[in-house]
């Protein structure tokens, strides 16, 4: 497999990608409202996010699934400030998982399904370029964008966070080694899964919103996340993330061999117009 | 040397035989006609061509390649013009031409540039050159399509409809070019067409085929030949009376005769065509004043039409 034929590809891709609103809008959008409006939120007006029901319980709840040492960090804090400690640092981290699946799942949907739709896939499938290199090609560009807006929207997030709470806490309380993790260890897993869900879809169906659809249903297991941690039940700490980054990784491999089988130009101009 | 050689072609889509043992081969050098109605089984055959789609049975080699065995080297061999043009909207011509071109492995820049500046000349195109391909005319995007299909100078190139869209000069500029890249740099055309007089007028030989079987591999002299039923000759005449056309009824080498009294003009049917001087000769005695004489072929879209109608 040549690199360089996958970079023509990625390149290709990309200068598409940039001059595509429809693709571009959601993937700038949503990280700026979770890196802006969630810290700004909690921060200026911490009722506001309670959820309805018991929201004592739950952090309390939240905070007997912290590790001790953490424990130990906030109870010395005002109510208030172990509220905002607990989202911002705790509560709102899996919502960092939902912009490399979304990012991820748009472009590669534009990339596989938006090509048939557009009537451009013939040509590139005519191409001495492998099926290896052109599926390479496309993975990059639906990964690597995908992580610079997850990276962009963490840094933005942090700064954000930290320039709220700085005056309160006297420290700055992001990032923490949870949170590094989460952005280099397992949002890259869940992207790639993501993307290898996708590159399935979209070798399955004609049209690019079709593929979406479908691939929108990958934020639900994030939202499980979602839910997990705000109920305590799972308090996404470093060890159990490395361990679900592992376990993705291995699913990951599976996805993409299972990929790279149905990427196959037959098949796929079999599903074009 | 064959150029492309196909021996029992069969591709079936769940059961349906798209194209169905078709054999034939293609010499260096030479425009070869791919014709048939709509759903004939072009496209398929072009896409199993172009390595793109494997047979189900029989094989193909171009320019010596298995199309299943070698496909990469089939791939990189081969131009090709898709049904649609196939181009990216949202990059411009340029970026779509670099990338082509790199795709097909044309690394040295120098070479790159002067190879996509001249075809961009050729077509009209350069001064549009950085505007998005979405914003052009369909005419430009399939000059486009045919230059992308050019830039690497390919040995073999199969042009799917490369006329259509397009205003009869540019239509006539690519017909140029198919003879000037044949003739200069013997390159091998497949041209697929529903424009017969395209074929007509640049194919060495055509290949009819329908409903994915083949019909007939002839040269479009000798399919019109074929399918002539003698000499048709018109006569345009000074003045035309209704005594000269019982003249021209009578003479007993006149199979049909039709008159067209507004332009002074009449075709005739005749046995064969030595039959043209008598008739000339017969007419000029008679005192006609005749001002021309013009042999009338069957063209090659009366052939195809005819046997289009023996096939149904």
């Amino acid at each position: 497999m040549r690199l360089d034929k996958s970079m023509l590809v990625f390149r290709k891709d990309f200068i598409e990608i940039s001059r595509n609103k429809e693709v571009l809008l959601p993937m700038i959008i949503v990280p700026l409202i979770f890196a802006f409006l969630l810290p700004a939120i909690s921060v200026i007006a911490p009722e506001s996010v309670n959820t309805p029901g018991e929201p004592d319980m739950m952090l309390e709840n939240m905070i007997s699934e912290l590790p001790e040492a953490v424990q130990a960090k906030i109870m010395s804090l005002t109510p208030t400030q172990q509220y905002i400690y607990v989202m911002l640092v705790y509560f709102f981290s899996p919502f960092f998982l939902i912009i490399p699946v979304m990012s991820s799942s748009v472009i590669a949907a534009d990339s596989f399904a938006g090509e048939k739709e557009r009537n451009t896939l013939e040509a590139l499938l005519a191409t001495p370029l492998t099926d290896a290199e052109l599926l390479l090609g496309k993975i990059l560009v639906s990964f690597i964008p995908g992580m610079g807006v997850t990276l962009i929207g963490f840094i933005l997030y942090t700064a954000t966070t930290d320039i709220l709470t700085y005056q309160s806490f006297g420290m700055f309380i992001m990032p923490n080694v949870p949170w590094i993790v989460m952005i280099f260890v397992l949002a890259p897993a869940v992207s790639l899964l993501s993307i290898g869900v996708t590159v399935i879809i979209s070798s399955r169906v004609k049209g690019f919103r079709e593929a979406q659809q479908l691939s929108a249903l990958l934020v639900v297991p994030v939202l499980a996340l979602l839910f997990g941690q705000a109920s305590g039940f799972l308090i996404l700490g470093s060890r159990v993330m490395l361990v679900m980054s592992l376990i993705l990784f291995g699913i990951d491999f599976v996805v993409f061999r299972f990929g790279l089988r149905l990427f196959q130009r037959e098949n796929i101009l079999a599903q074009s117009r | 040397m064959k150029s492309i050689e196909a021996f029992d072609l069969v591709k079936s889509f769940n059961g349906f035989k798209a194209v169905e043992n078709l054999s034939f081969s293609v010499d260096e050098g030479e425009i070869f006609g791919l014709l048939g109605p709509n759903g004939a089984g072009k496209t398929t055959t072009i896409r199993m061509l172009s390595a793109l789609i494997a047979p189900t049975g029989g094989r193909a080699t171009i320019a010596g390649y298995d199309v299943q065995d070698d496909a990469l080297k089939v791939r990189e061999i081969i131009g090709i013009l898709t049904e649609s043009p196939s181009l990216y909207g949202r990059l411009t011509a340029m970026e779509n031409m670099e990338f082509f071109a790199k795709a097909y492995g044309v690394t040295d820049k120098s070479e790159r540039d002067t190879k996509i500046r001249e075809l961009l000349d050729f077509f009209q195109l350069w001064d549009r050159r950085n505007d998005p391909v979405g914003q052009y005319s369909k005419g430009m995007k399939q000059k486009l399509a045919i230059a992308r299909a050019l830039v690497h100078s390919p040995e073999i190139l199969y042009l799917d409809e490369p006329t259509s869209g397009l205003d009869p000069k540019s239509s006539k500029d690519i017909r140029d070019l198919m003879e000037a890249l044949t003739e200069n740099q013997h390159q091998t055309i497949l041209l697929c067409t529903h424009r017969l007089e395209d074929a007509e007028k640049l194919c060495d030989r055509v290949l009819i085929i329908n409903k994915g079987k083949p019909i007939t591999i002839a040269s479009p002299r000798d399919l019109r030949k074929r399918f002539s039923s003698g000499q048709e000759v018109q006569v345009g005449v000074s003045q035309l009376d209704s005594d000269l056309i019982a003249m021209v009824r009578g003479l007993p080498m006149v199979v049909n005769i039709t008159v067209n009294e507004s332009e002074n003009r009449i075709s005739v049917s005749l046995g064969n065509e030595l039959d043209t001087p008598r008739l000339v000769k017969a007419l000029v005695e008679y005192g006609a004043e005749v001002r021309y004489v013009k042999p009338l072929e069957t063209s090659l879209e009366d052939a195809y039409l005819e046997l289009m109608e023996e096939e149904q």
